[in-house]
C-alpha cells in the first residue's frame, strides 16, 4: 500500500516542501530501497529505519519497501527524513493512522527509537506556516525551535513508539506553547573580559563603544600585547540583545547550521563569531554545493572578529567588500543562487609590520622598509575604506598605569552596555519599517533622510576634508560616526542637548577615528 | 636615457663616475652630505625639513643615498622647496632601488640634479657595494657631511669616519638620548668627531628661513587647547596620556586634538601627537 507523508528541506535559507512516497509491496523480493536522489547520510537512513523500528517492539516487515523523495530531481542530504520515512512504513502496514489535517514529521532516528536532535526545525516551522500546514511533529529537543512561530501546533516527539501511541489515539502529545519573544534588557551574559578589567586604553574603550553603538565596523593597530584582543573580546558584553526581528533572523541562520543547542529556542544574544585566519575563503564566506552559510552570515547581526587580519590571504580578504558593502552575500553553485544575510559589525586587529613592534617605544623593529610596506600593502584601499573607525592601539607602560589607575574608576561593561542599548534604542526608532537597524547601515539617501546636522558643525566637516583630503565615502563614513556619537550623547544624558543633531563636537570626535594615510 | 662619464676628485687622485642628468661636477661647489637612518623618526623628519629648506634656500646642493629613509626625506624636501640634489646609487644606473623611488628617480633629473654610481649600469645592488658607495658620497661633498639620525654601528656612522678620515667636516644633530636612532650622533658629538648642529647657519653662512622649530610666540588659545597645547610643548604624546594628564574627559580631548588639528597646531603620527607651530 502507498503512503504519503510530507516533510520539508532547505536550499540555503528556503524551506522545500518533501512528499516522501513510502510503498511496501504484497508481492516482490524482500528489500528496502530509497529513490530521488539521496546521498550517503539518507542511504543509511534505512539502517536506522529498520532498527528504531525493531527497537519499539514492531517486526520490520520481510517485504520490498520502496521510498521516493519528491520532487525527484533535487538532491537531498540531511538525516531528517528517518521519521517520515518509519512512519510511512508503520502507515503503509496498517499500524498508524495518518492524522486527517495535513501534518509534517521531521527527524533523525536513533537506533533505540528515540529522536534526536536535527537541524533546521526552525525553517520546518516557517514552511509550515507558509503551506498552511497546522501540525508538526519534530524531536523534542528541538522541538522550542519552532515554538517561537505562532500559528502552527508543534508536537515534541522524545521517541517511535511515543509517536505510534498518540497517532493512534492511545497516549496524546501534548503540544508545546508557544513563547512570547521578550527582551530582558537587565539580564546581562558573563563574557570573557570587563571592561573595567582593562587598564588604561581610554580612547579604545571609547571608540569600542562607539562601533557597538552604531554597529560601526572597526580597525584596531597596535603592537603585541597592547590589549586588541582583550578589547574585542570584551566588546561581546557591551553589546546589546537581539530585538526580536533580528532574532528571527539570526535563528533561521543558526537553525540551518545545526548550532541551536538541544532544548534550546530563539537565539537571543548577539553572535560573537571569531575566524582565525587560516579559515578558507568558503568557511569564511559560505559556500558549497549545497550552500552552507560561512561565518560572515554566522555574525549576521552581531560581531565578526578578524585578529591578525593582514595574515588573511588576500582573496579572503577582498571577498569580503561585496559582503561589507552589500550587508548579505549571493552565493551561486550548481544547484542554484542562495542569498544570505551577513550584516555583521568587523572587528578587525593587526600588528603595524610583520615583526610587530613598528613605533614601539621600548623594543626595536627589525622589519625591512620594504617588509612594512608589503604588510600594510595586503590590506587594500577599498577594504580600509569600508571601515568605519580606524584605531591606534598604543602598548601602555604598565608602571604608569598602576600609579594613576586608583585616579579614575572605570566604567564597568554593564554600564557601558546600558548606554549602548538606549542608543540603539534611539536608532530603532529612527529606521522603524526599514530593513537595517543602525547607524552605521545608513545610505546616503538615508543620511539625507534622517540626519540633522548644525550648520556649524558641517563647517567644520567641509574644512576637515579640505584639511586632510577626505574621499567622499569617507565623508558620508564620518557623518554615520558622529551620529552614533550623537546618539550616545542623548543615551548618556549627561549632555545639554536632547535632541539627536550632530554638533561640532560630535564631528570633531568622529574626525579621531578616520583613515590615516601616512 | 643615456649614460655619461666623468672623473671626480678623491683626495689627491681621480676617479672615473657614471652619471645621469647634470654633471655632478656643475653642482658641488658649495654641496652638503645628508646621510641618516632608514628607519627615520619624527623628530628625524622634522629636522630633514628645517634643514634642506635653509640650505636649498642658500643654493647648497644636497647629496644623499637614494636609501629609504632620510635619504629619501632628503631627496624629496630638496625638490619640493626647489633645490639641486645628487643621488649616489649603490649598483648600476639601470637599477633603480628601492624601487619605490622611481618616481623621485625621474624627478630628480628633471630638475637638474644628477644620479651617479661608480659601478657599471646593469651591476646589481648587494650588500658590500653600499660601504664602497659612502666613499663617492664623501667625496662629493664639498662642506662636509652631516649626520641626522643614526643608531649604533649604523652606515651612516661609517658615512662620518670616512669624511674624517678624508679630511672633511663632520656635523651631527643632538637628539634625546634615550631614542635608538640618535645614540649614534650624540656619541658622535661627545666624542668631539662631528661638531653640533642646530641650524644651517652652523654649517655655512645661511641665512634662516625656516624657524618652524625655532621656539616662539604663538596665538591665543581657547582654555583647553592651551592645556593641551603646554603638555605637547614638553614631548610628543598619545591621546590616553593626554586625557590622564589634563583629566579631561577621553571624548572631550578627542574633540579637542581634532580642532587642533585642523587649526594646524598639532600633527599625528604613529598614534602621537606633535605640535607643529
Amino acid at each position: 500500500m502507498l503512503t504519503k507523508i510530507l516533510s520539508a528541506s532547505h536550499f540555503g535559507l528556503t524551506p522545500n516542501l518533501i512528499e516522501v512516497e513510502v510503498n511496501v509491496f504484497k508481492k516482490g523480493f524482500p528489500g528496502f530501497s530509497i529513490i530521488g536522489l539521496p546521498n550517503k547520510s539518507i542511504e543509511e537512513a534505512k539502517e536506522r529505519v529498520k532498527t528504531a523500528i525493531l527497537n519499539s517492539d514492531i517486526d520490520f516487515p520481510n517485504q520490498k519497501i520502496v521510498v521516493n523523495l519528491a520532487p525527484a530531481d533535487i538532491p537531498k542530504e540531511g538525516s531528517l527524513y528517518d521519521l517520515p520515512i518509519a512512519i510511512g512504513i508503520l502507515a503503509s502496514m496498517e499500524l498508524v493512522k495518518l492524522p486527517i489535517e495535513k501534518s509534517f514529521f521531521y527527524g533523525e532516528l536513533s537506533l533505540d527509537g528515540g529522536l534526536r536532535h536535527t537541524k533546521g526545525v526552525f525553517l520546518l516551522g516557517l514552511a509550515a506556516k507558509q503551506k498552511g500546514i497546522k501540525s508538526v511533529f519534530v524531536p523534542s529537543e528541538s522541538a522550542n525551535e519552532a515554538s517561537v512561530l505562532s500559528g502552527i501546533d508543534v508536537y515534541p516527539v522524545k521517541s517511535l513508539s511515543e509517536l505510534i501511541a498518540h497517532l493512534n489515539g492511545l497516549k496524546k502529545i501534548e503540544k508545546i506553547k508557544s513563547s512570547k519573544y521578550s527582551v530582558l534588557s537587565t539580564e546581562y551574559c558573563s563574557v570573557e573580559f570587563d571592561f573595567a578589567e582593562i587598564i588604561g586604553q581610554e580612547s579604545a574603550k571609547r571608540a569600542m563603544t562607539i562601533a557597538a553603538a552604531g554597529g560601526h565596523n572597526i580597525f584596531l593597530v597596535g603592537t603585541p600585547g597592547a590589549g586588541k584582543t582583550m578589547l574585542a573580546r570584551a566588546t561581546a558584553g557591551i553589546l546589546p540583545p537581539l530585538n526580536e526581528d533580528e532574532a528571527l533572523e539570526v535563528t533561521k541562520i543558526y537553525s540551518v547550521s545545526g548550532l541551536i543547542p538541544a532544548g534550546e529556542g530563539l537565539i537571543r544574544n548577539r553572535p560573537f563569531r571569531t575566524a582565525h585566519h587560516t579559515t578558507s575563503l568558503i568557511g569564511l564566506i559560505g559556500g558549497g554545493t549545497n550552500p552552507h552559510p560561512g561565518e560572515i552570515s554566522l555574525a549576521h547581526n552581531g560581531v565578526l572578529f578578524l585578529d591578525e587580519f593582514p595574515e588573511f590571504s588576500r582573496g579572503t580578504l577582498e571577498a569580503l567588500r561585496q559582503p561589507l558593502e552589500d550587508r548579505k552575500v549571493s552565493i551561486t553553485r550548481i544547484a542554484g543562487s542562495v542569498n544570505f544575510p551577513a550584516s555583521f559589525m568587523l572587528i578587525a586587529a593587526a600588528n603595524p609590520c610583520p615583526c610587530g613592534y613598528l613605533g614601539d617605544p621600548k623594543r626595536e623593529c627589525i622589519c625591512t622598509p620594504r617588509m612594512v610596506m608589503n604588510y600594510q600593502s595586503r590590506l587594500s584601499g577599498p577594504l580600509m575604506d569600508r571601515i568605519d573607525l580606524h584605531l591606534n592601539v598604543p602598548a601602555v607602560d604598565v608602571n604608569k598605569l598602576i600609579a594613576n589607575s586608583e585616579k579614575r574608576i572605570a566604567k564597568n561593561s554593564k554600564q557601558i552596555r546600558e548606554e549602548v542599548v538606549k542608543a540603539r534604542e534611539i536608532q530603532n526608532k529612527r529606521f522603524k519599517g526599514l530593513s537595517f537597524y543602525t547607524n552605521a547601515n545608513m545610505k546616503n539617501k538615508h543620511i539625507k533622510e534622517f540626519v540633522d546636522i548644525a550648520p556649524e558643525a558641517l563647517v567644520l566637516l567641509k574644512q576637515a576634508v579640505n584639511t586632510y583630503n577626505l574621499s567622499a565615502r569617507t565623508y558620508f563614513r564620518l557623518i554615520k560616526v558622529s551620529q552614533t556619537i550623537a546618539d550616545l550623547s542623548v543615551a548618556e544624558g549627561g549632555e545639554r542637548s536632547r535632541t539627536n543633531r550632530i554638533l561640532p563636537n560630535h564631528v570633531a570626535e568622529a574626525l579621531q577615528y578616520r583613515v590615516r594615510n601616512e | 636615457m643615456e649614460t655619461k662619464t666623468t672623473e671626480i676628485k678623491t683626495g689627491k687622485t681621480k676617479k672615473k663616475l657614471n652619471y645621469r642628468g647634470e654633471d655632478p661636477n656643475n653642482l658641488i661647489a658649495n654641496s652638503i652630505a645628508i646621510v641618516g637612518s632608514r628607519q627615520m623618526t619624527r623628530y628625524g623628519r622634522d629636522v630633514v625639513d628645517k634643514f634642506v629648506c635653509d640650505l636649498v634656500a642658500n643654493s647648497i646642493t644636497t647629496i644623499s643615498g637614494f636609501m629609504y629613509g632620510v635619504d629619501t626625506e632628503v631627496a624629496l624636501k630638496t625638490l619640493e622647496y626647489g633645490g639641486k640634489h645628487i643621488a649616489v646609487f649603490g649598483c648600476g644606473l639601470n637599477h633603480i632601488y628601492p624601487p619605490e623611488n622611481k618616481k623621485l628617480y625621474d624627478e630628480i633629473i628633471k630638475s637638474g640634479g644628477s644620479i651617479v654610481s661608480e659601478y657599471e649600469d646593469n651591476a646589481k645592488p648587494s650588500m658590500w657595494k653600499y660601504p664602497q658607495r659612502n666613499k663617492v658620497v664623501v667625496n662629493l661633498a664639498s662642506l662636509g657631511v652631516l649626520v641626522i639620525e643614526a643608531s649604533e654601528n649604523s652606515g651612516s656612522l661609517v658615512t662620518a669616519k670616512l669624511a674624517k678620515k678624508a679630511g672633511k667636516k663632520v656635523w651631527a644633530i643632538p637628539g634625546p638620548i634615550n631614542s635608538r636612532v640618535s645614540v649614534g650622533c650624540n656619541e658622535l658629538i661627545k666624542s668631539g668627531d662631528a661638531k653640533m648642529a642646530t641650524a644651517a647657519k652652523d654649517i655655512a653662512e645661511c641665512q634662516i628661513i625656516n624657524d618652524k622649530l625655532q621656539i616662539k610666540n604663538r596665538p591665543e588659545l581657547p582654555k583647553q587647547e592651551e592645556r593641551i597645547y603646554k603638555i605637547l610643548q614638553l614631548e610628543p604624546l598619545e591621546i590616553d596620556e593626554i586625557a590622564r594628564k589634563t583629566g579631561m574627559r577621553i571624548e572631550e580631548t578627542g574633540t579637542t586634538l581634532s580642532i587642533m588639528g585642523i587649526k594646524g597646531l598639532i600633527t599625528e603620527s604613529g598614534g602621537k601627537y606633535y605640535i607643529t607651530i
